[in-house]
């Protein structure tokens, strides 16, 4: 409820502007082709058959400024994998409090990794898209309030997010939310090396997307098994999310490494190692750029291993569930992607992006092709 | 001869020589670095040393004065600062200065504002304004 009427706050705001208010208006847009290589091969949204909706989209900001330090954005987004129904991507209130200080209060973008705040604005990247592998917590936006604070800290320029909010949505297990959401990133950048480090945490509950685990848990409540049914299902657990970056800009070579790992205590969340790096190397307008992802998420036999007595049992179908439902969790993937971008306009870039992505755990890969225009206006 | 010599030369120490000139207003008495430049057209700083505001003025896309400022000064392609903005844009986090159609504009904005500072071609310089560097 608060949430909605932090974002209502901030509407309003551009609804009664006065006058004489500054309004800027930006936009972005990708419009994106991209087909798998083997028929019934499936990665990212797409398939076999050539689509030009999946990854496109198109943004519209509005940006009013009310004078007296304060200002109201709203960015309305259509997705083609939704069809382009617009919704508020962001919403949010700025209060300047001085030159080095802003807080932000609305819909906000959690700045999870170094790209996720923008991950959508694919002009501000090389890439045709970000390290979707490592960049994987299934949702991306926080409703509350974030301070984001400008230093010079011993010649290093300092950025320092600290958020506090929560969410409530789809997230990639199902329909959940996150209470007493709070945490902060911080990024130290000179000269052409940078280091950024992020820690959030949050009470996590949901209803799992898939019915046979939530039968389960049904099943498992009436048959006497509430502490194994504890240890699977999200019922605010805490969940602690941890990443550290660095990159280097240096003669047109750039460099970029994250590692992430989070986790979600009481839960069948596996714990989740990913990382990625990436190489880039600007040729005047062309730049291209290998990177590689490794996605590693390690189940937790340790929920499911003391009550393998029932395994002899009538209740073995209970167990053999817990086993299946748990071990669902696991995943180890390595993705690799070699790609270029050319600017070939003042603002709007062609890319192209071969993306290989082998399932370690099934021994299949995937491959996808996809090219594509991003531009700002 | 020697005449279209010393012309020649004179053309191509000119084309060779400091030509972007950083302006200010004649009553402002900061000392501003490269650093500096960096982060009032970068959006990481809003002040003079003296803790007075500073309000960067940008000359627009396409003058010349601005694609050697972005190379010299601030060292990115136009590219690169455009998407460089677009991040800051896009989240909420910064404006990119303003753009002034030309040098005059520019100029004439920094002798009427003393926060402003901006850029022009050393050639467009003249006592209405103050120069702090060059490039």
């Amino acid at each position: 409820m608060l949430k909605k009427s932090l974002i209502a706050f901030a509407v309003s705001g551009l609804l009664i502007a006065p006058a004489h208010a500054e309004v800027q208006i930006n936009g972005f847009a990708s419009i994106k082709a991209g087909m798998t290589l083997d028929s019934d091969d499936e990665l990212y949204g797409y398939t076999n058959d050539l689509d030009f909706k999946n990854e496109s989209l198109m943004a519209l900001q509005v940006r009013s400024d009310l004078g007296e330090k304060l200002s109201v954005t709203a960015q309305l987004m259509g997705r083609g994998s939704n069809d382009f129904d617009i919704g508020f991507e962001w919403a949010f209130i700025t209060y300047q409090l001085n030159d080095n200080t802003m807080i932000n209060a609305g819909r906000l973008r959690g700045p999870f990794y170094k790209y996720s705040e923008y991950k959508d604005v694919g002009y501000a990247y090389d890439w045709s898209r970000v390290p979707r592998s490592v960049y994987g917590l299934g949702f991306d936006n926080i409703e509350g309030i974030s301070v984001y604070r400008t230093d010079i800290i011993a010649g290093f320029d300092s950025t320092l997010i600290a958020m506090y909010g929560g969410y409530d949505g789809t997230t990639g297990l199902g329909d959940g939310q996150l209470d007493g959401f709070f945490g902060a990133s911080w990024e130290l950048s000179r000269d052409w090396y940078n280091f950024r480090i992020a820690y959030y945490n949050a009470d996590a509950s949901l209803t799992f997307a898939n019915q046979d685990a939530n039968n389960l848990l049904g099943a498992l409540n009436a048959n006497g098994f509430a502490a194994l049914a504890e240890e699977i299902d999200f019922d605010k657990d805490k969940g602690t999310f941890f990443g550290i970056g660095a990159g280097i800009d240096r003669e047109n070579l750039v460099i970029v490494a994250e590692y992430n790992r989070t986790e979600v205590d009481n839960t069948l969340f596996a714990n989740r190692e990913n990382y990625f790096i990436s190489v880039a190397y600007r040729l005047g307008s062309i730049t291209p750029y290998i990177s590689h992802e490794w996605e590693r998420h390690d189940s937790k036999p340790e929920i499911y291993q003391p009550y393998q007595n029932l395994a002899s049992t009538p209740l073995a179908p209970l167990y053999f569930g817990a086993v299946a439902t748990v071990e669902s969790q696991a995943k180890e993937a390595d993705t690799l992607n070699i790609g270029l971008r050319y600017d070939f306009h003042s603002s709007a870039a062609f890319k192209l992006q071969y993306t290989s992505q082998k399932n370690k755990l099934l021994d299949t890969r995937v491959g996808l092709l996809v090219a594509g225009v991003d531009l700002v206006f | 001869m020697i005449q279209k010599i010393a012309l020649l030369v004179f053309v191509l120490s000119f084309g060779v020589q400091a030509d972007i000139a950083v302006i200010v207003n004649p009553a402002n008495a900061n000392v501003v670095s490269a650093d500096d430049l960096n982060r009032l057209f970068l959006g990481r700083a809003s002040s003079f040393a003296d803790g007075s505001k500073a309000t960067p003025l940008n000359l627009s896309e396409g003058q010349v004065a601005r694609d050697e400022f972005d190379s010299k000064v601030l060292n990115r392609s136009s590219a690169q600062l455009k998407a460089y903005w677009s991040k800051l844009v896009f989240t909420g986090k910064g404006t990119p200065p303003k753009e002034m159609a030309d040098d005059a504009a520019v100029k004439a904005a920094v002798a009427a504002d003393p926060n402003a500072i901006g850029y022009i071609s050393s050639g467009s310089v003249d006592g209405t304004v103050k120069v702090v560097t060059t490039f």
